[in-house]
């Protein structure tokens, strides 16, 4: 919501509602105000946008918008409105409370009037909606706005939609086009039944029935976006996913499919059926300790390939199974540490190859938690401490290495490395340290010239101020 | 003398240049200075301190007084006081504003329980002069401060009846109000330079005051309607606090809805966690759906069912306590929830959440386990209002799910009631469904007839299960006539009997013989312990206390009633025997 106020495009199309709203307010008065019963001049006028046609929703177009730029079913839709009763009374308006209402359109969010209305809307469209009770609050109202069985009439703008994020990146982008039954959704290690096709640039690369294990997708040859989007889908969803390259070949690309480097693509999957396994928490820990181990040689097999991401879906479920376990008896015990040990430890490595490395750090700690003076994981650590440009915490991490193991040879060539980097760094340091210096002279100088002719101390102590910090500031501890 | 002495301190501090007074001189000025406004020389102290020349000694040392210029404030009758209002004033305006300000949350975080709401609203002014100095680097400032006001305004008794609220002895009431002008300006400040980037420090800081002052106090609070308290300052507080989020580019329904909506197992959810604590968006929706505070803000086109899916996890949050001011919430947002929804018109689907079976199960424990009584019978009504709403699918799954988890005789035979209505209602012309009628009936009569341990059931513990689903047994048998078999209970019965009422009459004559025997031999201890006098008496033990040792005359009594029960469960399974072997004569 916030972005939308701020993009100026969007703000343009606010300031545009303002003004087209004060003008077909009047006519909504009109209609209102008329004596022929408002509901019947909706009715009359406009269509009738209901699937089984029983005029539950009426539309009238005030204002036309981009042909053919249509919102899809799951789409975040950002709209004004304003919503009346028949007698004309103002129940609600988003342009009262100077904020667009934002919400995902066709899963059940707001009243059906608005999912089958705003559906059937273009970007840009102003329209009335004349909302029988049955798709809208019904006999129950909604206190203490709207009373029981109301009709509504909303003047709604469709300001702008986008795909829904699968993901925080938004390297997985949805549009549904057929929504899916019920509220359940495949979970990692579910079996899946699905139809896709794939395209890269408009070409239609592969179209194919599959049936994979979410998370384990890679060895039926799936994009890891398509993996991720499943545990958002229902059974019988047909969506399109928009697939950044890092959720789908990457940058190796595929030659086979004449699919270069770093290339998006589109794919649009049908969820025909699955079958989910088991939560957390419905299982007992002997199970869970049972599947642990399945998962990690699973996790080892996908590192050994190369497949990090896919690797870390594998561990993350063991720290998911087993982080708040704590067993009976110290048997138990061991092996949940000793899993979720070479969990976190595997982690480490697998975020290390990514280049996630706080993540890496993380992980590290946590192992270091267990096992305060493991060798890997101090090493691992120190690596991406390295990579993250903190020498001496790396040198620091390495440094314990050795303390551990006196023999760790690359530990020690890694020191070296540490303390190679500290002395570029502090040489750097100087350099601009130096310059720095030199340029206050030549300034503080200047400045004497300046005082002597004007008089003015305090402007020059601002400058001076004003120069150091960016220096300052790009070299951090 | 201490006059002098303050005097002296001055004169020898105006002659040093740079700031770099000796620490001996800040002690005696602070000694000096206490002294003097204690013994009412105010005017002198203030004369003073206007002085131009000891501006420098004011900004570094000036704060030093706030302490005993505050205890003086706090006594109100000094007849120095207009004095040290002027000092207070004139310190806040010269005096380093980093350090007045942790001189005067020092003085808030000193405050003894029953000077907290004096010392907050005398404070609050003087805090917000001090911050509002600090220009653009106060956040982190601003957010300490309101950490430690609030901190000690939770301390404060919450009012619990209409009088107590209005007469506000503690001050809870005042305090709110006061905090509510102390934060204005800081909301101005974000909204009308729009300020709302996610992570705008101070707007960060005063997300963390709502969600903090949603917690606590406002969660404790019981709010009174606008009938019963005309003006309530504490709705008040709720009201603006909801309108201060909002004003901080807080969306209410993105509140409301994020825990469904983002739901993300990644790292740093922790943060989130914190940042947007369950409780107090729990307080949130209690205050918009049940008092409908903030509702003028809050957009009016999301469904019933979503609203139902969102509150689901504040209900479920509310009910898993045990305070009674939560679980009466909790209570209340679930129904004024439910009430919005259409009877009969929640899908089967819903009930493949989770939660649709956690909340039941908590309002099992209100219903069956909390002390107070009325939060009991609201327990029952919210749970009757929950299955009303149901579809006819989702009313037969919710019971099959309730009837193999609730282990709860009480409860399952109130479900048992239920089944037997819906049965009723499918019976009658125009309502048959599948679910209630027919092959699917079958399987949730096998679960409601039958006996938890077979024939060794211990019937009294299970007799509201058991003469619910005797009655549904007999009433079926009644009012489905054989060679119609809607609810094809006709087909089972052989299997019935087989299952249920052979070994139910097994268990019965076996208690009764029990029971009787037992009765028989206390009857005859008693004859013999009234001739010598030592009882031997049964004890009874409820949650490791020990009852007082039943008495004889009491044991028979017990034993007598439990007998009757047994006739009570016999008279309908043997009209229910009736029916069937009227069924088995041939006709005349």
């Amino acid at each position: 919501m916030v972005k939308h106020m701020k993009g100026t495009s969007n703000k343009r199309e606010i300031l545009g509602t303002l003004v087209c709203t004060s003008d077909e307010m009047s006519s909504l008065e009109d209609i209102l105000s008329s004596n022929q019963c408002p509901s019947a001049a909706i009715t009359s006028k406009g269509t009738d946008v209901t699937p089984n046609r029983d005029s539950g929703v009426c539309k009238i177009v005030k204002q036309h918008g981009v042909e053919g730029e249509k919102p899809m079913i799951g789409d975040k839709v950002c709209v004004h409105y304003t919503g009346r009763l028949l007698n004309g009374k103002k129940f609600d308006s988003s342009l009262d409370r100077k904020e667009p209402f934002v919400f995902n359109l066709g899963k059940g969010q707001v009243i059906k009037a608005w999912d089958i209305g705003v559906c059937s809307m273009q970007k840009g469209e102003v329209c009335l909606l004349l909302c029988k009770p049955e798709y809208a609050y019904g006999s129950s109202g909604s206190p203490p706005k709207v009373p029981p069985n109301a009709t509504l009439v909303f003047e709604i703008e469709l300001l702008s939609f986008r795909g829904e994020e699968l993901t925080e990146d938004g390297g997985i982008v949805r549009r549904i086009k057929v929504k899916g039954e019920g509220y359940n959704n495949p979970n990692d290690g579910a079996t899946v039944h699905v139809h896709l096709q794939g395209w890269c640039g408009g070409c239609l690369f592969e179209s194919r029935d599959v049936t994979f294990v979410v998370g384990e997708s890679v060895e039926a040859g799936i994009q890891l976006g398509v993996d991720r989007a499943m545990e958002k889908m229902q059974k019988g969803e047909c969506c399109l996913l928009y697939l950044k390259p890092k959720y789908g070949y990457g940058k190796d690309g595929k030659p086979e499919y004449n699919i270069g480097s770093n290339a998006e693509l589109l794919y649009e999957v049908t969820l025909k059926d699955f079958k989910k396994s088991k939560e957390s928490w419905e299982m007992d820990l002997e199970e869970k300790l049972e599947r642990a181990d399945l998962v990690k040689q699973k996790g080892t097999q996908y590192f050994k390939a190369g497949r990090y991401s896919h690797a870390v879906i594998q561990y993350q479920q063991i720290v998911t199974w087993l982080e708040m376990e704590c067993g009976s008896g110290t048997e138990q015990l061991q092996a949940i540490q000793s899993l979720l040990l070479v969990a976190h430890l595997n982690l480490g490595l697998c975020c290390l190859r990514l280049r996630e490395y706080s993540q890496t750090v993380e992980n590290c700690n946590k192992v270091m938690e267990l096992d305060p003076d493991n060798e890997k994981a101090l090493y691992r650590r120190g690596e991406a401490r390295l990579l993250r440009n903190e020498f001496s915490m790396a040198l620091e991490d390495f440094r314990q290495v050795l303390q551990v193991n006196p023999c760790n040879r690359a530990a020690r060539s890694q020191i070296a490395v540490c303390q190679r980097k500290i002395r570029e760094h502090n040489e750097r340091d100087k350099i601009i340290y130096a310059n720095m210096f030199q340029r206050f002279a030549e300034h503080d100088a200047k400045v004497v010239k300046l005082k002597r002719k004007k008089e003015d101390s305090g402007h020059s102590d601002q400058n001076k101020q004003s120069l150091k910090r960016p220096c300052l500031s790009e070299d951090g501890p | 003398m201490a006059l002098e002495q303050l005097t002296d301190v001055v004169q020898r501090c105006q002659v040093i240049k740079d700031e770099s007074f000796p620490p001996e001189d800040y002690d005696l000025f602070l000694t000096a200075g206490r002294t003097c406004i204690e013994q009412g020389d105010g005017a002198q102290v203030l004369s003073i301190l206007v002085d131009e020349k000891n501006k420098k000694i004011v900004r570094c040392m000036g704060w030093n007084l706030l302490g005993p210029l505050i205890q003086i404030l706090l006594k109100k009758e000094d007849k120095n006081l207009p004095h040290c209002h002027a000092i207070l004033s004139h310190l806040l305006e010269v005096s380093s504003p980093k350090e007045l300000l942790i001189g005067l949350l020092e003085q808030v975080e000193d405050a003894d329980s029953s000077s907290i709401a004096d010392t907050v609203t005398i404070l609050l002014k003087p805090l917000q002069t001090v911050l509002l100095r600090m220009g653009v680097k106060k956040s982190s400032s601003v957010g300490m401060a309101l950490s430690t006001l609030l901190s000690q305004v939770i301390r404060l008794p919450v009012p619990v009846t209409k009088e107590q609220e209005e007469d506000d002895v503690f001050g809870l009431c005042r305090c709110c109000t006061a905090l509510l002008e102390f934060v204005k300006p800081f909301v101005l400040e974000i909204k009308d330079n729009n300020r709302l980037s996610k992570g705008n420090e101070l707007r960060v800081e005063l997300l963390k005051f709502c969600m903090k002052s949603l917690s606590e106090p406002l969660l404790e609070v019981l709010l009174k309607d606008p009938n019963t308290l005309q003006k309530s300052p504490l709705r008040e507080f709720a009201s603006e606090i909801l309108v201060i989020l909002s004003n901080i580019g807080e969306s209410l329904p993105d509140l409301l809805s994020r825990n469904i909506l983002k739901r993300k197992e990644v790292p740093g959810f922790l943060e989130e966690e914190v940042r947007y604590p369950k409780e107090s968006l729990a307080c949130m929706s209690h205050l918009l759906f049940v008092h409908h505070i903030g509702m003028d803000i809050f957009p009016a086109v999301l469904s019933p069912v979503f609203i139902l899916q969102c509150n689901m996890e504040y209900v479920e949050l509310l009910l898993s306590r045990t305070e009674e001011s939560r679980l009466q919430k909790g209570l209340e947002l679930y129904e004024k929830t439910l009430v919005r929804v259409e009877d009969n018109s929640l899908p089967v689907d819903l009930l493949e959440l989770k939660i649709f079976f956690s909340v039941p199960q908590n309002l099992v424990k209100v219903m069956t386990l909390c002390p107070d009584q009325t939060l009991r019978t609201k327990g029952l009504k919210v749970f009757q209002l929950s299955i009303d709403k149901f579809s006819t699918e989702a009313k037969y799954k919710f019971f099959r799910g309730m009837l193999k988890t609730s282990h709860h005789a009480g409860v399952e035979g109130y479900l048992i009631k239920n089944i037997k209505n819906q049965i009723d209602f499918s019976l009658k012309p125009c309502n048959g469904n599948d679910w209630f009628l027919g092959k699917h009936l079958l399987p949730l009569l096998r679960l409601v007839l039958c006996l938890p341990q077979g024939p060794e059931t211990d019937l009294l513990q299970n007799l509201d299960r058991i003469m619910e689903s005797l009655n549904l047994l007999r009433y079926m048998l009644i009012r489905d006539k054989e060679w119609e078999n809607e609810t094809g209970i006709w087909t089972e019965l052989y299997k019935i009997e087989d299952n249920y009422l052979k070994p139910l009459r097994t268990d019965l004559n076996m208690s009764k013989a029990h029971y009787e025997a037992e009765l028989k031999s206390t009857i005859d201890n008693k004859k013999l312990s009234s001739k010598d006098s030592k009882t031997p008496t049964c004890t009874v033990t409820v949650g490791n206390e020990k009852l007082p040792n039943m008495s004889p005359e009491m044991q028979i009594q017990v034993l007598q009633s439990a007998l009757f029960t047994f006739d009570l469960i016999e008279s309908v399974l043997a009209r229910i025997e009736e029916i069937i072997e009227a069924k088995d004569r041939p006709l005349p």
